[in-house]
């Protein structure tokens, strides 16, 4: 018994590791709004929160215990049950993500050999509730919201899957984790191949900033216009999962960029043991996730239509040549491995 | 690309700022300074004390400054001024027959602190407050009556303006024009309620450094 | 890299939608008039096909607080602090504009310190004014919750260097009460000179950030380069001004054409753009509040001896009578001609008989019917935003 039946057992190892990055990664999420709070509001010349706690350091339970105790409104002409089940589902799509994502070498939760397939799909299909909370909200800025973020997130995931197949070509395998021994071995995707690698990583971190809806690809909430998009009719916890999710999905998105293109686990200084080797995966999600935030409160955001005209004549053919800028690569270099 | 340039150099600024001074004030631990001039609610006066052992200098005060003339409600744009004069008799102090307020009502409900009651005070009797603490959870607490007002002007700091400063200021024969004000401008006014704290963050108004302002 | 969507050159404002393609799915939205984004309460119906407006019919009135009707109660007096509500983003040039023509009826010669004491505040004014309309039109266009928010911070925090001088000066931060018929009330309190003078540098000195955010940003510039244009006939033909009407090309600036205060003792350089989009029109504003700048600095430093009233103080509510007569005076206000027309008489002399206000912000809102058709949703927030209106002049 112990911790090492544990860690070798085919059901608690998952169920344990499901546990242990679940908290982990939700308890980051609430305390990086506390962080974002405060760091917006240095920018801005203001104080940020200060009042709950030391430094307003509980202020995301005292956030979570005024949405629990709300009331839960339902609009009349709205679907009930739709509008119920939305909120749920988009955490939902965004934390079982989660379950692929390799921390270091013995933290994750699954060793898929589909990995990357599985957090693309699951962008994918986080559409999906979010346009029914757009449907089922009967309002027409929810309707605003959720039609934009559907052509958006539809359009966007098109160079997002191919920008993390220039690191899958690269590596000859969709396993995050294999992804990243490769770089282990031969150097992070990001410094080679000269160029593509480099280019890949930027057109990858620029759509999946769309595919999680940051600024200045916002636009499905977009406060100035429709007021909150899709949530805009929601109350109470239920307009609590919809940013949270948005965390959530930034953070995963964060992790995945710095795994696909960053060494994930890998780096110098530790010894990869140390703490299971999770250091530089930390840091790594750490800098990209507070980058985002930086430009989040620094850009004023597109159009909806620019944003289109954006993906489909700038980002897909630079994805489209990536890719086989990789293949062409791969092709030249097969000899070395 | 000059999307993700632009995006850097925005984000540079705004990183740039993290390092400034804030400049939220905290406002019920921290009250700002306030200038001198500063107007937010209403006091009467007393008139200075009378010559020593005569009757009306308990407390070390003149007796009531209102002569109940009315002037302030006539001029009031809001009509909030309610004047209730008393009867008229012999001031202790001066030996002349003067009026005296029976009651005095000032709703700041509907007050837009336009300082004409002051401005045109005969008796310099009504003036106004700077302490901000105007807000109140009830509105019945922003009916100023008469013993509020009088409190006013013992518990709070006086604003600069009455009536014989805003005439000597205003006075058209004026050449060159007088020194505006007598005393240094107050800094930090403590908050009725429990404010001690400085006002370390908030951006100072400069203390007025006692000097002509007519610049060459 | 982005064009702007192309509207018609002129689009009809009246168009009947019955005549519109019967196969287009129009839906209605209504903007407003609880919206964040039409500053102030004010709704606009729009009639959407698909996100690209084809008709918007504006309804303003949400704020209509009678003041013109209220004026005709009121003494001279007390008409002054009541103004200060009216533009109440830039008050200042309300009780100017109503205290000259009172002045005018009653042929009052300003002593030439309050002339030049109103041409400073004036000027400061329209610094905390412009800040405020960079702020918002970031804050629409890059949402509350993002980098608009923070140009938006920082010119409040700026604006609030000019309030912190204006309550040093008239004990208030806005509705001051500071004029009155025949002069200033306040004088300039010693040593405001030298903070005046360093409140301007800290503002210019913040100047280069909001150009980096905004104008420099190519995302910026995308959203706004090409949307709304104005066109220099229909701005002449709705009356605009101001500097929306000098995006547009129209150059006229009362404060150099038709000088009032002691505009015709400096020099006042008037940006003028053609291009009459968003972003010229937020050019202008940008441009106005550097040259505001200059003129303050130029302004305190020469700040003439004298009595700052024309007339002995007010020392009660019938001070000022005007047996009759009638006076129009416009001056320009941070949001274009900002005119009273007085027609004196009322309540025996007392009172205004009538007293007519022509806001600029509701001539700028003429043109929503224009200007919105042909855009998208996101585009009419901007235009909006690029507007500036004042709700509380507008429905006065």
């Amino acid at each position: 018994m112990g911790m090492d039946f544990v860690m070798n057992h085919v059901w608690l190892r998952p169920l344990f590791m499901s546990v242990l990055v679940v908290t982990a990664v939700m308890t980051t999420c609430a305390w990086s709004i506390w962080f974002e709070r405060k760091l917006s509001a240095r920018m801005q010349n203001r104080l940020g929160p200060t009042i709950v706690g030391p430094a307003g350091l509980l202020q995301p339970l005292a956030d979570a215990l005024k949405m629990l105790r709300k009331e839960i409104l339902i609009p009349r002409d709205a679907d009930p049950w739709l509008f119920r089940l939305a909120p749920p589902l988009v955490l939902f799509c965004t934390v079982a993500a989660l379950a692929v994502v390799p921390w270091s070498e013995t933290i994750y939760i699954a060793d898929l050999d589909v990995g990357i397939l599985w957090v693309l799909a699951l962008a994918g299909l986080m559409l999906l509730p979010i346009w029914i909370a757009g449907w089922a909200s009967n309002n027409k800025y929810a309707l605003f919201g959720g039609m934009r973020a559907v052509a958006q997130g539809i359009s966007y995931e098109i160079p997002l899957l191919l920008s993390a197949m220039v690191p899958v070509i690269l590596a000859g395998s969709l396993n995050l984790k294999d992804i990243v021994r490769f770089q282990h071995d031969h150097g992070w995707f990001v410094l080679w191949p000269p160029g593509i690698g480099l280019v890949a990583f930027v057109v990858f971190f620029v759509t999946s900033l769309a595919e999680a809806n940051r600024i200045p690809f916002d636009v499905p909430e977009a406060e100035s216009e429709l007021i909150a998009g899709i949530s805009v009719e929601y109350t109470a916890m239920n307009l609590g999962l919809f940013p949270m999710a948005e965390y959530v999905h930034t953070l995963i998105s964060s992790a995945v960029a710095a795994t696909l293109f960053l060494g994930g686990w890998d780096g110098p200084f530790f010894d990869a043991t140390w703490y299971d080797g999770v250091v530089w995966m930390v840091l790594k999600t750490g800098v990209l996730f507070v980058f985002i935030y930086v430009l989040r409160w620094s850009l004023v955001r597109f159009r909806s239509d620019q944003l289109m005209y954006a993906c489909w004549v700038w980002l897909l053919p630079l994805a489209l040549g990536l890719v086989g800028a990789a293949a062409v690569w791969v092709k030249l270099t097969q000899g070395q491995g | 690309m000059g999307y993700l340039l632009d995006a850097f150099k925005a984000s540079l600024v705004t990183l740039r700022q993290t390092r400034r001074a804030t400049v939220t004030v905290e406002f019920p631990q921290v009250v700002r300074p306030r200038t001198e001039r500063y107007r937010a609610s209403f006091a009467l006066v007393h008139e200075a004390a009378g010559p020593e052992g005569s009757p009306a200098t308990e407390g070390g005060q003149g007796e009531e400054a209102c002569i109940a003339c009315k002037l302030c409600q006539q001029i009031c744009p809001s009509d909030i001024i309610t004047v209730t004069p008393g009867e008229k008799r012999v001031s202790p102090t001066t030996g002349k027959n003067r009026g005296y307020l029976a009651d005095f009502t000032l709703d700041a409900n509907a007050c837009i602190y336009c300082e004409l009651c002051v401005q045109v005070c005969p008796v310099d009797a009504i003036v106004m407050v700077a302490a901000a603490e105007v807000p109140s959870y009830a509105r019945e607490d922003l009916v100023l009556t008469m013993d509020k007002l009088y409190a006013n002007e013992t518990q709070r700091r006086l604003s600069w303006a009455n009536a014989t400063k805003l005439w000597d200021m205003q006075d058209p024969t004026r050449t060159p024009p007088a020194p505006v004000a007598t005393e240094a401008v107050v800094s930090v006014v403590p908050a009725v309620g429990n404010a001690t704290e400085s006002v370390a963050q908030a951006r100072p108004v400069a203390p007025a450094p006692v000097e002509n302002s007519e610049a060459p | 890299m982005f064009t702007a969507l192309h509207p018609p050159a002129r689009p009809d404002p009246y168009l009947d939608l019955d005549a519109y393609d019967p196969a287009a799915d129009l839906m209605v939205l209504n903007l407003g008039p609880q919206h964040p984004s039409t500053h102030g309460v004010f709704r606009v119906k729009l009639v959407l096909d698909g996100e690209v407006i084809v008709k918007a019919v504006s309804y303003p009135g949400f704020l209509h607080r009678g003041v013109e009707k209220l004026c005709e109660k009121l003494t001279y007096a007390n008409v002054t602090p009541i103004f200060d509500k009216n533009d109440y983003i830039a008050p200042m040039l309300n009780e100017q504009a109503v205290n000259m023509a009172f002045e005018k009826l009653l042929g009052l010669e300003v002593p030439r310190r309050a002339r030049w004491l109103r041409t400073l505040l004036a000027e400061m004014q329209r610094i905390a004014s412009h800040l405020i309309a960079v702020g918002t039109f970031a804050l629409d266009v890059g949402g509350a919750i993002g980098g608009g928010a923070s140009v938006f911070m920082y010119a409040f925090r700026d604006r609030d260097r000019v309030l912190d001088l204006f309550e040093e000066l008239t004990g208030c931060r806005f509705h001051y009460n500071t004029h009155q018929v025949g002069g200033n009330r306040h004088d300039v309190p010693p040593g405001w000179d030298r903070r005046v003078l360093a409140e301007m540098d800290a503002i210019e000195s913040a100047l280069p950030d909001y150009v980096t955010l905004t104008a420099a940003n190519a995302i910026f510039r995308d959203r706004t380069v090409g949307v709304g244009v104005l066109g220099r006939d229909l701005a002449l033909e709705l009356g605009l001004g101001g500097p929306i009407g000098r995006a547009s090309g129209v150059d006229l600036d009362l404060r150099r054409d038709a000088p009032y205060h002691c505009y015709d003792e400096v020099e006042v350089r008037v940006p003028t753009f053609t291009e009459g989009d968003c972003y010229a029109r937020f050019m202008v504003r940008y441009h106005e509040l550097v040259e505001s700048i200059r003129l303050v600095r130029q302004l305190v430093q020469g700040i003439p001896e004298g009595p700052i009233a024309a007339l002995k103080p007010t020392k009660g509510p019938t001070h000022v009578k005007i047996k009759e007569g009638q006076a129009y005076v416009g001056i320009e206000s941070p949001r274009g001609e900002l005119g009273t027309y007085l027609i004196a008489g009322g309540n025996k002399g007392m009172s205004p008989y009538r007293l007519k206000i022509r806001p600029p912000s509701l001539h700028a809102l003429a043109t929503i019917p224009y200007l919105l058709p042909g855009n998208t949703l996101s585009d009419a927030i901007a235009i909006l935003g690029s507007l500036d209106p004042v709700m509380g002049e507008v429905d006065r």
